[in-house]
């Protein structure tokens, strides 16, 4: 067989010898920052303080497997194939977790088999069953206890590449039932107080914790004992406890029970610092030649935002979770102490090849983290590592089968009297499986701005159902299709006929009463957290999420719903379609309305800023971006909003002041250095305000007005006289270039 | 050792049953789903095999005997026995018109697929299953082309007969093949 590459370029100088990527779901600086502080995450803050740290923008819809896959293979979930937390099981006729045969493309760890290296990947979401990689591959299926301790608890077929192995992970793995007292009382000091008959709450603790630990017992165990380049490994934990435990984290919410709250109050904290604990043993095995980044698919909220309810929807609890996550990076050629920005979790697959001097494939939406580098990297490409010759420890193509076409088969065979007709909440399950698949595709589209994509998808789901969220993202759809009447349409109807009220799951008060009657006690529970295909089938069915199934959580109310939250969404999109129609009223009365439907939005205060402003309502623009940044104080929109506020009242030191902020908090934010600019250059700082201008113009090279304020500082004496001309011209073809678009578009 | 007979539904796995239990291997059938202008000599059917994805441990009862198990439901053989496993094939075209016809006699719904698009679902999915056999080191596979053993039955009767490694009747399970009876339904699924 040919193994050879076939891209002749000069391979590019390795600057890790080793790579070891940890994956810590939904883990997030607005929690660990102040732990770090507090000198509660030890390894954590030294290894920032050796290394790079940002935040890692997530890709929508804000689902785990989709994410996680996008780390491993830099590419979005159209390209790599895992489109959901469950698919159909042809051998069952209902479903099963996402397997590691519907990826379609090479992760990080099939590239790097290709290329010789030992390679171990351990738990990641979609490896199931584990791929045979040149090295270990351990599936997310190994950690779960499908059997009480006192009986046998195989691991599932396929469950530890290679075979051979088999035995020795086996004997890894920590049973629930043997998280004892003594490892549980660090965490919940008052357990004695629990009474486990009616509070699951230490039995999904126990679980969560013996499910990482084992994770844990299996990654420590290769670093120990097996020659490695890569190791990937991801840990759960983080997104579990938070998704079980968040609602007791300080402050208190309204509705928790003073004494729930006192038990629990302290175990995502802990949660985080048992983390750093493994981070520290990890990092201390892996050793100081290794080249090693943290990262987490999406944040969590843990302050105000915390939403009180979760939408009756699968996948609902994705609620829960903040748009950016965590990148932390340490190695012999990285910088040290530094913050990076503009990092997204599609940068680490051409991040890591680039470490490892590999090319990066052009068919990756991601690309190279240069700014965490020492020095700037020299990046190798090719078209595709897809069509690069060689074993890749992938499974045999053969193996592998879209799982719609398996669908299809299964319905033929079923038809046919071959095979076993399921029973009607497995029927339920598949269709829930393959209709959430194709929404999450639609999502992904619409998130990487291709609504012509997205449009057959969603008006196929729109005509199988009436459910809101298909009719909202059917009319933002045609929004950014320019098809504002489209949109309209459907909005009108939307506003007209809101979806029945209540959507959201219970409230905290009520779940609490759920629990105290004892009426939730989770032996449904237990039973489908047991058994990963039944379990696969309640996330489809309810809350979406592996193991957030423990009767603590804000869990989803599990009946079936067809209607969705009262969200303010059709008020907020209609709002932004009159500001783009010039209809700044109009606009505004949709959004004030959707304000008073949900005040918490942030990108809705943004929005009635934008049109206050627009309007020249200073005064209200500040205080809406006010209220957006009392919401999320990191908000780089918000900040921006204020400069512009400042810069139209001549109060140029605090429209400096806010752009800054905005800009360090979002480094790639034209507009943001473009307000630094004018401010800098009212303020008499030529030369900086030239520098802000240029790198407003060099992210955003159609910005026409950053171009002639560069004319005019050039211009000034002592400035260039031929790059003033440049930016003048410059300035001057965009104009014309926009009259004739505008234009056009009248004349069509 | 269970013997079994597999592939796509319409492939000829009856015929292959009827073979294998006329060279003297006793066969597990329940005989619930009868003989019908589909499979006028019987299915040779197991009802309980259905289950066997939710039910692994069911297969034990086939020990030492011959047992049909629909492709889909292969992957669900369990660890701890020893299989080998006559696995039929035929034209996708014949097999996607014979089952279209057989859906339509039955009056149910078969996949929301257009019809040009089922023989590619069905190759991945035969060839999924044959690539998983070969992972599997406790199954043996033999493939049986269906037209090659209508065209040469006997010849096919002592290879079937050397792959299970039994002293079979080959002269009898030869006379299951009724070519005549076999072309004509060929011809009128086609």
């Amino acid at each position: 067989m040919e193994t050879g590459p076939r891209y002749n370029s000069r391979m590019a100088q390795p600057l890790a010898k080793k790579v070891l990527l940890i994956g810590w779901d939904a883990a997030d600086w607005k929690i660990a920052t102040p732990l770090m502080d507090q000198g509660l995450m030890p390894t954590l803050d030294d290894f920032v303080s050796h290394g790079v740290m940002g935040n890692l923008a997530t890709l929508r819809p804000v689902l785990s497997p989709l994410l996680w896959n996008s780390i491993a293979t830099g590419m979005r979930a159209d390209k790599h194939g895992i489109h959901g937390f469950t698919e159909p099981d042809t051998q069952t006729g209902g479903i099963r977790p996402v397997s590691s045969t519907s990826r379609k493309v090479r992760a990080l760890w099939n590239i790097l088999t290709q290329r010789g290296y030992k390679t171990h990947v351990l738990g990641w979401f979609a490896g199931h069953p584990a791929e045979p990689v040149n090295g270990i591959s351990v599936s997310d299926l190994y950690p779960y206890a499908t059997q009480p301790l006192d009986k046998p608890w195989p691991l599932p077929p396929g469950a530890v590449h290679p075979e051979s192995m088999r035995d020795t992970f086996a004997n890894l793995r920590m049973h629930p039932a043997e998280v004892t007292e003594a490892a549980i009382l660090p965490w919940i000091p008052r357990a004695a107080e629990i009474d486990q008959e009616k509070d699951r709450g230490l039995a999904s603790f126990a679980k969560i914790l013996a499910e990482n630990l084992s994770i844990h017992n299996a990654a420590t165990w290769i670093l120990q004992n097996q020659p490695w380049d890569f190791m990937g490994v991801y840990y759960n934990g983080i997104d579990h406890f938070c998704h079980g435990f968040m609602h007791f984290h300080p402050p208190r919410m309204e509705g928790v029970p003073e004494d729930k709250f006192e038990i629990y109050k302290d175990v995502v904290n802990n949660a985080y610092r048992f983390h750093d604990m493994m981070l520290h043993t990890l990092v201390d095995l892996a050793g100081p030649e290794a080249t090693v980044i943290l990262c987490s698919d999406h944040g969590f909220h843990s302050d105000h935002l915390r939403p009180r309810g979760i939408p009756r929807e699968p996948a609902g609890p994705a609620v829960q979770h903040r748009q950016f996550g965590i990148i932390a990076m340490r190695g012999q050629h990285l910088k040290e102490d530094e913050r990076i920005y503009g990092a997204t979790l599609l940068d680490i697959a051409p991040t890591v090849l680039t470490l490892f001097g590999l090319p990066v494939g052009e068919d990756m939406d991601g690309r190279v983290l240069v700014q965490a580098f020492a020095e700037s990297p020299a990046i190798e490409r090719i078209p595709s590592w897809e069509q690069e010759p060689g074993e890749c420890g992938m499974h045999p193509a053969d193996l592998r089968m879209d799982p719609a076409a398996a669908q299809a088969v299964l319905q033929q065979f079923i038809a046919l009297g071959y095979i076993q007709k399921p029973n009607e909440n497995q029927e339920k399950a598949v269709a829930t499986a393959v209709r959430e698949a194709n929404y999450n595709v639609a999502r992904v589209y619409l998130d990487s701005r291709r609504p012509k994509e997205a449009l057959p998808l969603l008006e196929e789901l729109v005509k199988g159902s009436d459910e809101a969220r298909f009719r909202q993202h059917l009319a933002q759809c045609h929004y950014m299709l320019g098809q504002r009447a489209e949109a309209k349409a459907i909005l009108e109807d939307l506003i007209a006929n809101p979806p029945k009220p209540p959507e959201q799951a219970e409230t905290t008060d009520e779940r609490q009463e759920t629990r105290d009657d004892g009426q939730e006690t989770g032996d449904e529970r237990r039973e489908t957290s047991e058994n990963p295909a039944s379990a696969a089938q309640e996330l489809n069915a309810g809350n979406g999420q592996r193991t957030t199934d423990n009767g603590q959580t804000p869990i989803v109310n599990r009946q079936s719903s067809t209607e969705d939250p009262p969200r303010p969404w059709a008020d907020w999109l209609m709002g932004v379609i009159h500001f783009e129609e010039g209809n700044t009223e109009e606009a505004l009365a949709c959004l004030l309305r959707a304000e008073q439907a949900d005040p918490r939005l942030p990108n809705l205060h943004l929005r009635i800023g934008e049109t206050y402003l627009r309007r020249q309502q200073l005064d209200d623009a500040e205080r809406a971006f006010r209220r957006a940044l009392e919401i999320d104080g990191d908000s780089p929109e918000a900040h921006l909003g204020l400069a512009q506020v400042k810069l139209r009242r001549r109060q140029n030191e605090d429209a400096a002041e806010e752009a800054l902020l905005a800009v360090g908090l979002q480094h790639f934010l034209p507009l943001g250095h473009y307000a630094l600019g004018v401010a800098l250059a009212r303020l008499g700082h030529p030369h900086r305000a030239a520098l802000a201008f240029e790198t407003s113009v060099s992210m955003l090279p159609g910005l026409v007005n950053a171009h002639r304020w560069l004319a005019a500082l050039e211009s000034r004496p002592g400035g260039d006289l031929e790059k003033a001309a440049s930016h003048r011209k410059l300035a001057a073809d965009l104009l014309k270039r926009r009259r004739e678009q505008m234009s056009a578009a009248v004349n069509n | 050792m269970i013997y079994i007979v597999s592939g796509l539904p319409r492939s000829g796995t009856s015929l292959a049953m009827q073979m294998v239990a006329a060279g003297g291997i006793p066969v597990l059938t329940d005989g619930l789903r009868s003989s019908d202008p589909n499979n006028p000599r019987g299915y040779y059917e197991w009802e309980r095999i259905k289950q066997l994805a939710q039910d692994p441990g069911c297969v034990a009862e086939a020990e030492g005997k011959a047992v049909k198990i629909i492709s889909s439901l292969l992957m669900s053989l369990p660890g701890g026995h020893a299989y080998r496993v006559l696995f039929m094939m035929r034209a996708l075209e014949e097999v996607v018109a014979s089952q279209t016809a057989m859906i339509s006699n039955l009056g149910t719904r078969g996949a929301a697929l257009p019809a040009a698009a089922m023989p590619a679902a069905l190759r991945a999915h035969r060839n999924q299953v044959i690539a998983w056999l070969g992972t599997r080191k406790e199954i043996a596979v033999m493939q049986l082309d269906y037209h090659a053993l209508l065209a040469d039955p006997a010849a096919h009767a002592v290879e079937i007969a050397r792959f299970l490694g039994l002293p079979l009747d080959t002269e009898a399970m030869a006379k299951q093949v009724d070519p005549a009876l076999h072309r004509q339904r060929t011809a009128q699924a086609l």
